[in-house]
C-alpha cells in the first residue's frame, strides 16, 4: 500500500467519524426492529398445522386470510373504525386546539390547559377503558340519567358492546393526541400575520381558511399520524367495550397468538404493518413536514 | 385628510398615549420620531385599528373611523417584522388583499395579475413572483410587505419602523426607494422610526413623540434648528444640553459663564449643537468651557469628539470637508467655544425661549 493510499484512507475515516454516533441506535433498531420485522414476514410463509409449525414455505396462511370473511372483514372493519375515529378526533380536537393555541394568549394558561388534556392518562389504560362500562351500560349512568328525566322510556342498548361504544372509547382516549400537535402549531403562528391579514381586509373566516388552517396543517398531520398508528394497532378498547363482538386486526393477532397460530398471526402482522405504512405515507403527502417544522 | 384628536391609551396603569392631536394631509410623507417607549407603535396601532383608544377620535375625510374594524378604514399598515404569509409565494402574498378582502374583492384573475405585477415592478421585484418568502432577503421581504399593502390602494400607508431590520447599506437604498414609491403613487406615508436621521431625512413633516405626547410637529429643518422643547433637542441626538441658571446676564453652568441669546432671562437649560462647537486650546480666549478629551469616533465624512465637560459628556462634530482631523490624547485638557447666536435657551418648563434675532427665526 502506498503512502498516499494510507493517508487517503485515514482521511476518509476522519471525515466519517461522525457516523459513529449513529452506531448504538442503528444496532438497537437492527436487532429489535428490522430483524424481527423480516422474521415476521418470513414466518408468515411457514406451514402451520394445528399443534405445530414448520419452516416449509407455503402461501396457505395468506390465502386463508384473504378468503375468510372473518379475517378480511376484520381488515375492512379496522379501516372503517380508524377512519371514523380519525374524523371524530379531528372534529372534536381542532376547535379545542384552536381555542388553546389562538385564543389563550397567556403561555402559562396554554400549558395548564394542555396538561389538563392529559389528566385522563394519569390512570391506567385498562381502567380508562373499563370505566366506560358503568357509564354506557344498560343500567349505566347515561341510561339512568336519561330515564330519570323521562327523555327515554327504555334504556338505549346500543350504547355498550357495539361498534359505537368502541368508537366512543377510542375517541375519548386518543383525541388528546390530536389536540397537542395542532395546539402547538397554532400557538406558533405569529399574531402579526393575523393582524396583517385583517388589515388587508380579510374576514375572520377567510383568515382561518387561508392563513390559520394552512399553517396548522403540519400539526394536523402529526396528530393524525399519532391517532392512526394507535387506532390501527388497537385491541384492548375493542375487546373491553364490544363484548368481543367487534374484532379488529389487533384482536385477531391476540387470539391467534393465544392459540399458538404463529404463521397466521404473522400474516396479520404484515398486513397491519403494510396498512400503517400506506396510511403514514399518504398523510405525509399532505404536508411537507421537513419544510414546515 | 386624517385628523386625530385627543387620542389617549392606557395599558393597565401606564399611560401609553396622552391626548395626541394632529392632522395628516393628503399626499405627504410624515415621519414620527420617538425614543423606544414613547408610544409611537401604540399611536400607529390605534390609527390602524389594531387597538382601541380609551378616548379621542380619528376622522378620515370628516368621517369618524375610530369604531371601524381595521379593514374598513382604508388604511394599510406595514409591520416591523414584515408579517409575510410563510406558506405563500411572493405573488400570492401581494395578491392576498385584492383576492380575499371582504369588500369588493377582485375576482378576475387577469386583473389581479396585472395589478400585482405592476406593484412588484414598482418595488423592483419583477421576476420574484414565484419565490417562496423564505427564499428572499430581508430587503426584499420589506418590499413584498410594502407592495402587499400598497396594492390595495390605502388612503394612508402606515409604516412601523420599516427600515429597522435592514443593514445600513440597504437602509440607505430603501430610504430613496420609499420616497420614490410614495411620489409615484401619491399616497400619504406615515413612517414611524426611532432613528433621527431617517425622520429628518425622509419626512415632509415630522412629529416628535415623547412620553406619549406629541411634543413637536413641524418640517424637519425647523425641528432640527429650533427644537420646541429641551426633550425634542434630546431626542434629536444632535445637541449638547447643559443645565444651570442665569446669573448677571450669563448662563451659569457649573461655574462656567456662558453667553446667552438675547431675552433669555429665565433660562434653565442651554443647548448647543454638536457641529456648532469647536475645540480650542484650553487657554484660548474664546474657550467657554474647559473639558478633558475622552475619545473620538471617525464617521467617514467627519469626526465626533467626546469630551468630559464640567457636568457630563460633551460632543463636538468636525466635518472633514472644512478641516483636517485633529488628534488629541486621552485625558488632554481642552477648551470648547461656540458663537452665542448658535446657542438655544429653554425655560424652566423646558420650552424654547424664542428671541428676536435668533438664526432662522421668521
Amino acid at each position: 500500500m502506498s503512502m498516499q493510499e494510507t493517508t487517503q484512507k485515514s482521511a476518509l475515516l476522519k471525515r466519517n467519524k461522525k457516523f459513529a454516533l449513529l452506531a448504538p441506535g442503528v444496532i438497537w433498531m437492527m436487532l429489535f426492529l428490522v430483524v424481527p420485522l423480516c422474521m415476521m414476514i418470513y414466518v408468515s410463509f411457514w406451514t402451520q398445522t394445528t399443534f405445530s409449525i414448520s419452516s416449509d414455505l407455503t402461501l396457505k396462511s395468506w390465502k386463508t386470510f384473504f378468503a375468510s370473511e372473518t379475517y378480511f372483514g376484520a381488515l375492512i372493519r379496522t379501516i372503517r373504525l380508524w377512519l371514523i375515529v380519525l374524523f371524530l378526533t379531528f372534529i372534536i380536537g381542532y376547535p379545542a386546539a384552536l381555542f388553546i393555541g389562538q385564543f389563550v394568549r397567556n403561555k402559562t394558561t396554554q400549558t395548564v390547559l394542555l396538561v389538563a388534556c392529559v389528566i385522563p392518562f394519569w390512570t391506567s389504560f385498562l381502567i380508562r377503558v373499563l370505566a366506560w362500562r358503568p357509564m354506557l351500560g344498560k343500567e349505566g349512568a347515561i341510561n339512568i340519567v336519561l330515564q330519570k328525566f323521562g327523555l327515554i322510556d327504555a334504556p338505549i342498548e346500543v350504547l355498550l358492546f357495539t361498534e359505537l361504544s368502541v368508537v366512543i372509547g377510542m375517541v375519548q382516549i386518543y383525541v388528546v393526541f390530536m389536540v397537542g400537535p395542532i395546539a402547538f402549531m397554532l400557538a406558533r403562528i405569529d399574531q402579526s400575520l393575523i393582524e396583517a391579514a385583517r388589515d388587508l381586509g380579510a374576514s375572520s373566516w377567510t383568515i382561518f381558511r387561508k392563513i390559520i388552517f394552512p399553517l396548522s396543517l403540519p400539526g394536523v398531520v402529526v396528530g393524525a399520524i399519532f391517532v392512526s398508528v394507535m387506532v390501527l394497532g388497537e385491541f384492548a378498547t375493542a375487546s373491553a367495550l364490544s363484548g368481543r363482538k367487534v374484532n379488529l386486526l389487533g384482536n385477531i393477532i391476540v387470539t391467534q397468538v393465544g392459540s399458538l397460530k404463529w404463521a397466521f398471526a404473522a400474516v396479520i402482522g404484515v398486513v397491519l404493518t403494510a396498512v400503517m405504512a400506506v396510511v403514514i405515507t399518504l398523510l405525509l403527502r399532505v404536508v411537507d413536514l421537513r419544510k414546515e417544522l | 385628510m386624517m385628523e386625530l384628536e385627543g387620542l389617549t391609551k392606557f395599558y393597565g396603569e401606564t399611560c401609553a398615549l396622552r391626548g395626541v392631536s394632529l392632522t395628516i394631509e393628503d399626499d405627504e410623507y410624515l415621519t414620527l420620531l420617538g425614543p423606544s417607549g414613547s408610544g409611537k407603535s401604540t399611536l400607529l396601532r390605534l390609527i390602524a385599528g389594531l387597538e382601541q383608544p380609551d378616548s379621542g377620535s380619528i376622522r378620515l375625510n370628516g368621517e369618524d373611523i375610530a369604531s371601524l374594524p381595521p379593514h374598513r378604514r382604508g388604511l394599510g399598515i406595514v409591520q416591523q417584522n414584515y408579517a409575510l404569509f410563510p406558506h405563500m409565494t411572493v405573488f400570492e402574498n401581494v395578491a392576498f388583499g385584492l383576492r380575499w378582502r371582504e369588500e369588493n374583492p377582485v375576482t378576475e384573475e387577469a386583473e389581479i395579475t396585472k395589478r400585482v405585477d405592476a406593484m412588484l415592478d414598482l418595488v423592483g421585484l419583477s421576476g420574484f413572483e414565484n419565490r417562496g418568502v423564505g427564499q428572499i432577503s430581508g430587503g426584499q421581504k420589506q418590499r413584498v410587505s410594502l407592495a402587499r399593502t400598497l396594492v390595495t390602494e390605502p388612503r394612508v400607508c402606515l409604516l412601523d419602523e420599516p427600515l429597522g431590520a435592514l443593514d445600513a447599506n440597504l437602509r440607505e437604498r430603501m430610504t430613496l426607494e420609499l420616497r420614490r414609491i410614495r411620489d409615484t403613487l401619491g399616497v400619504t406615508f406615515m413612517h414611524v422610526t426611532g432613528n433621527e436621521h431617517e425622520a429628518l431625512g425622509m419626512g415632509d413633516r415630522m412629529i416628535v413623540l415623547d412620553g406619549g405626547a406629541a411634543v413637536m410637529i413641524a418640517p424637519p429643518e425647523q425641528v432640527f434648528d429650533r427644537p420646541q422643547t429641551v426633550r425634542v433637542a434630546q431626542v434629536l441626538n444632535a445637541y449638547n444640553i447643559l443645565q444651570g441658571r442665569v446669573h448677571e446676564g450669563r448662563f451659569d453652568h457649573a461655574g462656567s459663564m456662558l453667553p446667552l441669546p438675547p431675552n433669555s432671562e429665565g433660562a434653565m437649560h442651554y443647548a448647543i449643537r454638536f457641529d456648532a462647537a469647536t475645540i480650542v486650546p484650553p487657554d484660548d480666549p474664546t474657550a467657554l468651557i474647559r473639558a478633558t478629551f475622552i475619545t473620538s469616533e471617525f464617521t467617514g465624512g467627519g469626526v465626533t469628539y467626546f469630551l468630559r465637560g464640567p457636568d457630563g459628556v460633551f460632543e463636538v462634530e468636525r466635518h472633514l470637508s472644512r478641516a483636517d482631523p485633529q488628534v488629541y490624547k486621552g485625558g488632554q485638557e481642552l477648551g470648547i467655544s461656540w458663537a452665542a447666536t448658535d446657542a438655544l435657551a429653554f425655560d424652566s418648563d423646558g420650552e424654547l425661549i424664542v428671541s428676536s434675532n435668533m438664526r432662522g427665526a421668521a
